[in-house]
């Protein structure tokens, strides 16, 4: 007998083979997908987000798996580029066929990404910010659990009030969520009586920002407010201090990294002010974090990750199939409901196969959503950088 | 505005100072061996990586750190260089110039998987600007500047008083002739290829120093190095300083008219027009 192999079916069975020989049972697992910053802008957080996912699916595959099947984990790097993320959610989805895609990180590759999810039915759930992702046309198709920019701006403007900003200047990076989050920050700010005196959006892949510093500080302002990622808010903590300006500076927890605080002289940096939505500290499911990581204070993407694999885990178990639509229609049902608490996923799967109900409150805090799969709150760190470690004011 | 328009060309031409070095290397080396290199990038980070673990790690002084770029540059680059894209080349420029990108990735990789993604910081200080009225002017960046000045100079010296300097020019005239007159072109390659990527390395430290050191330090100003090249002529020494020149103050300018997010755009858009107007670029393509 001749067998033949077109050359569409043999490009498919190559491109499926990492998975194969990655997964080992790739018959019967659930293929579940990661796209995560591995390196890129946002490379401090992709590693850590990627052990923290493996860990848990480890861990759920050790104990039963999932209606009794493993959960095959494939983790893809996007280099915070849409255009890679892209690549690699058509990988995930055509040939992989996963159920769901977790922790994409940049708003840039989430908004990139999140058309071939819906299309494809396939469940994503995104750690980034950017109020747009939501109201994308996604179906139900996205959830996130990092507060929108919206909550965010509210709270950092809140903020300002408290320490007596006045005339807040915007420096921010050309990204989905910078037109959004600096409207609602001036909005707060006007209410309690301050001014958002100016906005300049820049390039972050520059150099240099010499010519936005000039024209910021020539407005006067008392306090900047850093809408940056990394490598760029190093550049603008240096250029702002060259240039002389000694007031206020705030940014985002996830651009004031230990490694950007290392790489500047600690008169430079030194009063920086940055928040985050800060994790639930007090959660069974952030101590399991704390121990896959062997550090004390892990960063809040690491924990939302966790929470998204638990919550696709929970939501296959309580629709007993696996696929996209399953977990669409049942994530709610296992988070949100009348059911009892649960924080470690593993429990809740017990709970479920015994036929109980449950409302799972994770990692990052009690993963509550809005018909467009917004998280409804959350909390947040407020720090303050001295000698080049960020030191925590208060956490509400 | 005037003071504006002035701040703007102060800057512009700072960050060109910077843009030349690497610049010089590129066009040293089309030059010489007539294919665009795009590994420079990955070789000016290379540079800043070896001036970082010099000075913050072994604690050397900044002149000395800047001498440890360039070697690294240099002989990471002829290496490279040897290995890589040698036997590209007489497949024709087309070949080794994707060669070099493809190996401008590898390097960038080889420096992530050796010193990981965080950014780090060398051990110097961070200075307050000169003010001279409304004008802001950085010590640093004078001494990038100035510093970029003094490798320039010196490359001009050797390209017209020594031999290898004087071999370097022949072949890059008239490589067919220059090898009838007992010219190495073997000698020559490795010889450009040690200086114009060597000072890669010295342009690659300078950004960092300017920006920040992390794996992706030289690939953020590739596009802008090639400009230069090319709106200075590709080939030209002397060129590719004028054409750094013309692409930072170009792109500092714009911003007094558009948004800066817009400000690579209208660099670009200034390229645009010297080369509607001068083809083959400021000064030509003939080497010196």
């Amino acid at each position: 007998m001749r067998v033949t192999v077109s050359r569409r079916s043999a490009l498919a069975g190559s491109l499926a083979l990492p998975f194969l020989a990655r997964t080992g049972f790739a018959a019967n697992a659930i293929p579940l997908g990661a796209i995560n910053p591995l390196t890129g802008a946002g490379g401090a957080y992709g590693p850590s987000m990627a052990k923290v996912a493996e860990a848990l699916v480890a861990r759920i595959n050790r104990t039963g798996g999932v209606l009794g099947r493993p959960i095959a984990l494939d983790v893809e790097d996007d280099q915070t580029n849409p255009t890679v993320g892209v690549e690699a959610a058509h990988k995930l989805i055509d040939v992989g066929k996963v159920v769901a895609i977790v922790g994409t990180w940049a708003s840039a590759v989430t908004t990139a990404v999140a058309p071939l999810c819906w299309q494809s039915r396939t469940m994503l759930f995104t750690v980034s910010g950017a109020d747009s992702i939501t109201r994308l046309p996604h179906h139900g198709y996205i959830i996130r659990t990092q507060p929108n920019t919206h909550l965010q701006s509210g709270r950092a403007a809140g903020f300002l009030l408290q320490h007596e900003s006045k005339r807040v200047f915007g420096l921010s990076a050309q990204t989905p969520f910078a037109v959004d989050s600096w409207s609602r920050l001036k909005e707060v700010l006007a209410k309690g009586g301050a001014t958002g005196i100016g906005d300049i959006i820049y390039d972050p892949k520059q150099t240099s920002f010499r010519s936005e510093i000039d024209k910021a500080l020539a407005a006067k302002p008392d306090t900047l407010f850093l809408n940056s990622y990394a490598p760029d808010l190093e550049i603008l903590l240096r250029e702002t201090y060259q240039a002389g300006f000694n007031g206020k500076r705030f940014t985002f927890a996830y651009a004031a990294t230990d490694a950007v605080l290392k790489a500047l002289p600690a008169g430079v940096t030194n009063g920086l002010w940055s928040f985050a939505p800060s994790p639930d500290v007090t959660s069974p499911a952030y101590k399991a974090v704390q121990a896959i990581l062997g550090i004390s204070d892990p960063d809040p993407y690491s924990c939302q990750i966790y929470d998204h694999v638990a919550l696709v885990a929970l939501a296959i178990a309580k629709a007993g199939v696996a696929s996209g639509v399953a977990i669409h229609d049942n994530v709610r049902k296992i988070s949100q409901g009348p059911g009892q608490k649960v924080s470690d996923p593993v429990a809740g799967l017990k709970l479920l196969a015994a036929g109980k109900e449950i409302n799972y409150d994770g990692a990052s805090g009690p993963c509550h959503f809005t018909p467009i799969g917004d998280i409804l709150n959350c909390k947040f760190l407020f720090q303050v950088v001295e000698n080049q470690h960020n030191k925590t004011l208060f956490i509400s | 505005m005037i003071a504006a328009f002035l701040q703007a060309v102060v800057n512009g031409a700072l960050a060109g100072s910077v843009l030349a070095l690497p610049a010089l290397g590129f066009n040293t080396v089309y030059a010489v061996l007539r294919f665009p290199n795009f590994a420079v990038a990955g070789l000016a980070t290379i540079g800043a990586y070896a001036g970082w673990v010099a000075n913050a790690l072994w604690g050397w002084p900044a002149p000395a750190a800047i001498l440890a770029a360039f070697v690294a540059g240099g002989a990471a680059g002829a290496l490279c260089d040897a290995a890589a894209l040698k036997p590209l080349r007489p497949l024709g420029a087309l070949a080794a110039a994707i060669g070099s990108v493809a190996l401008n990735i590898v390097l960038e990789n080889a420096v992530r998987f050796a010193f990981g993604n965080n950014p780090r910081g060398y051990d110097l200080p961070v200075f307050r600007d000169w003010r001279f009225g409304a004008i802001g002017i950085g010590p640093q960046e004078v001494e990038d500047a100035a510093i970029a000045l003094l490798a320039m100079a010196a490359v001009f010296l050797l390209l017209r008083t020594t031999r290898i300097g004087k071999a370097m020019r022949a072949v890059s005239d008239n490589a067919t002739l220059a090898e009838s007159k007992g010219i190495d072109p073997v000698r020559v390659a490795w010889a450009a290829n040690i200086l114009g990527l060597g000072l890669c390395g010295i342009g690659g430290m300078l950004v960092a120093l300017d920006t920040s050191l992390d794996p992706l330090t030289g690939f953020r100003v590739l596009l802008s190095i090639f400009a230069a090249a090319v709106v200075g002529g590709l080939g030209s020494i002397p060129g590719a300083v004028a054409g750094a020149f013309v692409v930072g103050i170009g792109e500092e300018l714009s911003t007094l008219v558009v948004a800066p997010t817009y400000r690579t755009a209208m660099g670009f858009l200034a390229i645009l027009i010297v080369l509607s107007f001068r083809p083959r670029g400021l000064l030509g393509e003939r080497a010196y």
